[in-house]
């Protein structure tokens, strides 16, 4: 369980790029935060990761997580999929996907098990392991950046618009995954300004704007609602 | 011919001293982004150790070079830690200002204990060896044997170890390496010392052929940077490259055309390649 209280973040003088967040992802949960560009998606996710100082009480299975470093965060059980990927793209997919392990990286058994289950979730990653990650198309870049955050066995993914510059058909093919990585169990918070597709997948979501959360309900009633259909769906 | 491969013989003993100190230099800038002015100069605080080691201290050659890649290790862990990580988000000319003042204190550091004369750097490997009428001293042979062995051990730790690929993600992204959980303020330190290490190692190598001063590192510096630019800033195999091309340049530049002229033929040869290749010969990855 995450439970978000009260987060706030500043960069430098400006306003607040988080303005007082409250979200909580349950066991079992795949929650989407939708979000125009600049509402503080990301930022959301760097404060989670530990790479952005905040002001706010963040809680990890009862555990206060808010002041750790961003390798404590990931062996917490919190992995993120970043924006733009950030893929080391002079190195192969597979050093690409082992450094994801890299907190548990005592354990090797458990390293060559995550590596085997991306690669059965993602057979196209399985094809390019020796190639330089920069040397894929944009939607296997995506695939190898979502697996190298699985590669950590992480309790919950945040995932950062894994679905931008993404062909329609990868886009399917993504979600598919998600909603896999899901239902085995991993909680999922899934950051998209392609709320259609999120919200295909997600069982709730929340709706940021300016740094607040001015909307949130389940899946189905986000669908519904004229603001949502507005904004993101273009309805 | 005889004349062609002395040269040849010098050229790779240059290049090798040239590398080693390059390579560092590209370590630090493509993990860090750091231009480190200071190199040179640890670079030369690396010779006075060992010359401290085999002079005064007397355990011998070898252990003494052992002790001035440990010590200088140190000193490179420490700039890390003091100097360049609080400079890490500031305006890149804070940090090439405060490489310059680490060079400068160091080198009134050198002078203050050693003076600033110019010492000769005992070897015990001065006897001369003859293959097929050509001529090398032993040290020149070990010089080139030593780097290539250091250059070795680095591709495989930079390639083969799970620490070493810390470093060519860090290099490679910075964010992607900390969101994976790997402590990028250590890999900087692990870097700074590899790279002092190198210098060090270097020093100690070439110092018994040349003679040894507080401001041997100037000259250095501007090579090892030449070196990189030419290389791809930041590219490892680009700044080995690199290195070995200026030291065949001066060595058979100073030969075969005029050896008064051989620095400016050195980066005449270089100033040639990057009007051909721009971005030096391995320009980094996007
Ligand atoms: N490093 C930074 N320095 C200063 N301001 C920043 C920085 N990063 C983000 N911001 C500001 O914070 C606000 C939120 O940005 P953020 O990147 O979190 O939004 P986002 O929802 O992820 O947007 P997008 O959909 O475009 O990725 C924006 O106003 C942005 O300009
Ligand atoms: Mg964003």
């Amino acid at each position: 369980m995450l439970e978000v209280r009260g987060l706030r973040v500043r960069y430098g003088t400006s306003s607040p790029a988080l303005d007082g967040v409250d979200l909580t992802v349950a066991p079992g949960e795949c929650v989407t935060l939708l979000g125009a560009n600049g509402s503080g998606k990301s930022s959301l996710f760097s404060a989670l990761s530990g790479l952005l100082r905040f002001d706010g009480d963040v809680r990890f299975e009862g555990d206060d997580v808010g002041k750790l470093r961003p390798a404590a965060i990931v062996a917490r059980g919190i992995a993120q999929c970043p924006e733009g990927r950030k893929l080391f793209p002079e190195l192969s997919v597979e050093k690409n996907l082992r450094l994801g392990a890299y907190v548990g990286r005592r354990d090797r058994r458990g390293t060559d098990e995550a590596l085997e289950r991306v690669c059965t979730l993602f057979p196209d990653v399985r094809d390019k392991l020796r190639a330089p990650a920069g040397a894929l198309s944009g939607g296997q870049q995506q695939m190898v950046a979502i697996g190298r955050a699985l590669m950590a066995r992480p309790k919950l993914l945040l995932l950062d618009e894994p679905s931008l510059g993404l062909a329609p058909r990868m886009v399917q093919a993504m979600l598919d995954a998600v909603a896999a990585i899901n239902r085995a169990g991993t909680m999922v918070l899934l950051a998209e300004q392609n709320a259609y597709a999120a919200l295909s997948i997600a069982h709730r979501g929340y709706v940021l704007a300016n740094g607040k959360v001015v909307l949130e309900g389940s899946a189905s009633t986000l669908q519904q609602n004229e603001l949502v259909k507005k904004a993101f769906i273009g309805a | 011919m005889h004349l062609f491969f002395q040269e040849l013989l010098n050229g790779l003993v240059v290049g090798s001293i040239y590398a080693l100190v390059a390579l560092g230099l590209a370590l630090i800038y493509g993990t860090m982004g750091v231009p480190n002015f200071a190199h040179g100069h640890l670079y030369m605080l690396g010779a006075y150790v060992a010359f401290a080691g085999v002079t005064i201290a007397h355990i011998g050659y070898w252990p003494s070079m052992l002790a001035a890649i440990v010590v200088l290790a140190l000193v490179g862990v420490l700039l890390e830690r003091l100097v360049f990580r609080p400079l890490r988000n500031a305006p890149e000319v804070n940090t090439i200002i405060a490489a310059v003042g680490v060079l400068f204190f160091l080198q009134q550091f050198a002078q203050l204990l050693f003076g600033g004369d110019y010492r000769v750097f005992p070897t015990p490997y001065d006897k001369v060896v003859h293959f097929g009428g050509l001529v090398a001293t032993q040290q020149q042979l070990i010089v080139i044997v030593a780097a290539a062995v250091l250059m070795i051990i680095l591709f495989w730790f930079l390639k083969r170890t799970l620490t070493g690929a810390t470093i060519e993600a860090v290099a490679q992204n910075r964010a992607g390496a900390a969101l994976v959980g790997i402590d990028t303020d250590r890999v900087s330190m692990m870097v700074f010392a590899i790279s002092a290490g190198l210098a060090a190692a270097a020093a100690t190598l070439i110092a018994s052929i040349n003679l040894i001063s507080p401001s041997m590192g100037f000259s250095v510096i501007l090579k090892a940077f030449a070196i990189i630019v030419l290389g791809g800033m930041g590219s490892v195999p680009g700044a080995i490259l690199g290195a070995f091309i200026l030291a065949f340049a001066e060595s058979f530049g100073g030969t075969y055309i005029s050896t008064s002229y051989q620095d400016a033929i050195a980066f005449a040869v270089l100033v040639i390649i990057l009007t051909v290749r721009p971005t030096g010969l391995f320009a980094k990855g996007t």
